[in-house]
């Protein structure tokens, strides 16, 4: 900017004082030139009637400083010369001045010398007696006095250009400062330059438009960090250099990333497991790959896919699912249908055996009776199963059941009453503490938990040992302990006895009984009833089983 | 030019030495599950394991010498991959000791882990050694290394806790001598492994600090320099 003004500060300077010179010079040099030559005629007007009246005397007297004077006769030969000796010089008569003074009586002619650095004027005046009397004066030409005016004009052009410099800086600086002072942030808020309005206008319009868009993406990425960030599922999004470029908070938990700012940062600084680098490698080479793994002892299920074209991968989409549960779930659930068909098949194949041996007319006639004995045993524990089975499948769909009032020691003592005999059996003391506690309840229910937790304490007691029976109140609960004298639970056990047909001892379930489904009824009947269930357990000492129902 | 080239090229080796890493925790995490469980076939896998290890190991070896070759680093750059070079070696042996605890368990001596040996917590212990070595290099991050150098004396405990149970219960009639004696060897070779990542972590802190002071400390402490 104050380049472009300098130049042309400068160049209108410039072109100015040239002009202005050109102009000064022609028009004065003119004028002194044809003052100069009116002068030449009246000195040689002067000289003639000199020459007229005193002849050759009239030079002595003369001082030779302006003028010089040759005096030429009528055939060319000159005379006399001011300054150079007159026998030397050559014949003048084809001097133009001299001819025409030859021929009109008066000649007058300008010529350059040799180096063009002089003018002389010359002015020629025939004298009465033939001969011609002619006057010179020289005076320097334009160009030599511009070459002595040189030092001058470039001290002008100098100042003239410092002078532009500096206004030059002063004005761009001046008109520049109010565009730099400009608040683009809000353009429309600027005073200054009116010419400057269009672009303002056009900068506050695309300002709008941006912010516009920008609000746009700024809102479309907070949706889509909504959706993925509250997936439980975890989500990753690679590149293709295997940088992250997106991870929800699901996917750092799994992978056990404490930092939160994971963009650009390659998956596997992050993480280190085999089956998801593996997957990711795989997804790159264009397969689209499901894998199980172990991620902080859960089991994950890692789908990867490429994504973009075949041709031009643009990065790895990476969703990791946790199924654990999933994974329990299906295990817990095939062996139950194994359990079942096993507790099923067991009693029929003694039945079946049973009657086949009578049917083949194989028993003596007193074996008879022990044989169906037998066979009503099995045939009374198969009614058992299926009915605990039919029990669970209630509590299971949860719904349906009678809540009345109920008292819940009464309701223990009429249980403990029914056991009675198997524990006399067992010699085992059946004793029961407490106060009437009234509740609103299930009955049927309560009567259940009642006879399966009593059942397994008189089942698993050792002889002589006893099970004591607590009802109070606690905080307003109503609590139900059953403790007994029992073989305990080991402690790794301890999760899994409520689970269906789970036994501590695989191999005695036979010779106790049982259908390995009490404590599963247990746990549903307490869901039901909103109750919590507190296992504490020692092995070979005792296992206490509180319920703590809802006041 | 050539710098961002050389930079990428320091960016790959990182790469592959953390792959190397993966796959030396998951050898040991591979082995140890295989002898907690008793697990024979899953031990059988771990030569194909150990020969992923050993080929990343030629990987990287070849990688550190081009670099050194064509790009002559010096400093900071010099100390990466000349501890790169030394840490692969160490991460290989990690995947070789593995392999070699995984031969013994498909002897099938081995059916169940005996009371009372602390051999789990070793396992354990080792993994989370390995685990954090790795970590310290990837993260780049010195306090870790020096955890894990300073968690090596734990491992040594442990395996002098095991030697002395292992003692006791060969004393006892009718022990599976067998067992005892592999699970003997297979400590011993969690005791060099805790060792090995111990070195990884050394060599981690030499590249950040240019200080071989710690390294050499511990090779005084009773590592074991002959395995270099």
């Amino acid at each position: 900017m104050t380049k472009r003004i300098f130049k042309a500060i400068c160049a209108a300077a410039l072109s100015v004082f040239v002009v202005t010179m050109l102009l000064i010079m022609g028009v004065l040099y003119n004028y002194f030139s044809s003052v100069q030559q009116s002068q030449l005629k009246a000195q040689t007007a002067l000289a003639v009637q000199g020459v007229e009246q005193q002849g050759m005397a009239f030079f002595d007297g003369l001082p030779a400083e302006h003028f010089r004077i040759t005096w030429i006769a009528a055939n060319g030969q000159v005379l006399y010369d001011s300054v150079s000796d007159s026998e030397a010089m050559e014949n003048h008569l084809q001097r133009e001045e001299i001819r025409q003074a030859l021929a009109d009586g008066l000649g007058e002619s300008a010529r350059y010398s040799s180096t063009l650095m002089k003018q002389y004027l010359y002015c020629a005046q025939r004298l009465s007696d033939g001969t011609v009397l002619r006057l010179s004066i020289s005076h320097n030409t334009i160009l030599v006095l511009l070459l002595g005016m040189l030092q001058p004009i470039l001290i002008v052009i100098g100042v003239a250009l410092v002078l532009s410099f500096f206004l030059a800086s002063r004005l761009s600086k001046r008109i520049v400062e109010p565009m730099n002072k400009l608040n683009l942030d809000e353009p429309l808020e600027n005073e200054g330059y009116d010419e400057l309005s269009p672009l303002l206008r056009r900068i506050y319009s695309q300002q709008q438009h941006l912010k516009a868009q920008q609000a746009t993406l700024t809102q479309k990425q907070n949706q889509l960090d909504a959706i993925v960030g509250h997936l439980e599922e975890g989500m990753i999004l690679l590149d293709k250099d295997c940088k992250v470029i997106t991870a929800n908070q699901a996917a750092l938990h799994l992978m056990d990333v404490k930092n939160s700012k994971v963009a650009g940062i390659p998956l596997l600084s992050l993480n280190r497991n085999l089956e998801l680098q593996e997957s990711v490698r795989q997804a790159l080479a264009g397969e689209s790959v499901t894998k199980k793994t172990t991620m902080r002892g859960r089991t994950i299920q890692i789908h990867a896919a490429a994504v973009g074209q075949e041709q031009e991968l643009s990065g790895v989409a990476v969703v990791l699912f946790d199924i654990t549960e999933a994974e329990q779930a299906e295990q817990r659930r095939r062996e139950f249908t194994a359990n079942v068909s096993h507790e099923l098949k067991t009693p029929l194949q003694s039945i079946s055996g049973y009657s086949e041996l009578m049917k083949c007319g194989m028993t003596r006639p007193e074996d008879v009776q022990p044989f169906a004995q037998r066979i009503y045993n099995e045939a009374q524990r198969l009614i058992r199963l299926v009915e605990d089975i039919i029990n669970l499948s209630h509590l299971d769909e949860g719904s349906g059941y009678e809540w009345k009032q109920l008292d819940l020691y009464a309701a223990a003592q009429e249980v403990l009453g029914s056991l009675q005999d198997i524990a006399a059996e067992k010699q085992v003391k059946l004793e029961c503490q407490g106060s009437p506690t009234m509740m609103q309840a299930v009955p049927e229910l309560v009567r259940g938990m009642i006879y399966n937790l009593c059942d397994n304490a008189i089942k698993y007691n050792r002889p002589g040992g006893t099970v004591t029976l607590t009802v109070t109140r606690e905080n307003g609960c109503p609590l139900l302990r059953v403790a007994d004298t029992g073989i305990g639970i080991p402690e790794e056990e301890q999760d899994r006895i409520f689970e269906r047909f789970y036994r501590v001892d695989k191999s005695r379930s036979k010779e106790v009984g049982g259908t390995g489904l009490g404590l599963s009824i247990v746990k549903h009947s307490a869901l039901v009833l909103g109750a919590q269930i507190h296992l504490d357990s020692r092995l070979g000492q005792g296992t206490t089983i509180t319920l703590r129902f809802q006041p | 030019m050539m710098r961002s080239k050389f930079d990428m090229q320091l960016e790959e080796l990182k790469k592959e030495m953390t792959t190397m890493g993966m796959l030396c925790e998951n050898a040991i995490a591979k082995t140890s599950h295989a002898l907690l469980t008793c697990d024979v076939a899953l031990a059988k896998e771990l030569p194909e394991l150990l020969n992923q290890v050993t080929q990343k190991e030629r990987d990287i070896e070849s990688i550190c010498l081009r670099l050194l070759l064509h790009q002559q680093p010096v400093a900071r750059d010099l100390r990466t991959v000349s501890s790169a070079l030394k840490m692969v070696t160490d991460a290989q042996r990690i995947g070789t000791q593995s392999a070699d605890i995984s031969e013994i368990i498909t002897l099938g001596n081995i059916r169940t882990i005996p009371e009372g040996l602390p051999i789990r917590d070793m396992a354990t212990a080792v993994i989370h050694m390995v685990t954090d070595s790795i970590d310290a290099f990837v993260k780049q991050d010195g306090k870790i290394a020096a955890s894990v150098i300073q968690y090596d004396d734990i491992v040594d405990g442990f395996f002098n806790s095991m030697k002395a149970a292992l003692i006791a219960q060969l004393k006892q009639p009718g022990v599976n001598g067998e067992a005892l004696v592999d699970l003997l060897m297979i400590s011993k070779y969690y005791e060099r492994i805790g060792d090995h990542a111990a070195n990884i972590a050394g060599w981690v802190l030499f590249s950040l600090t240019g200080d071989l002071e710690i390294d050499t400390a511990y090779f005084e402490e009773g590592g074991h320099p002959s395995e270099k």
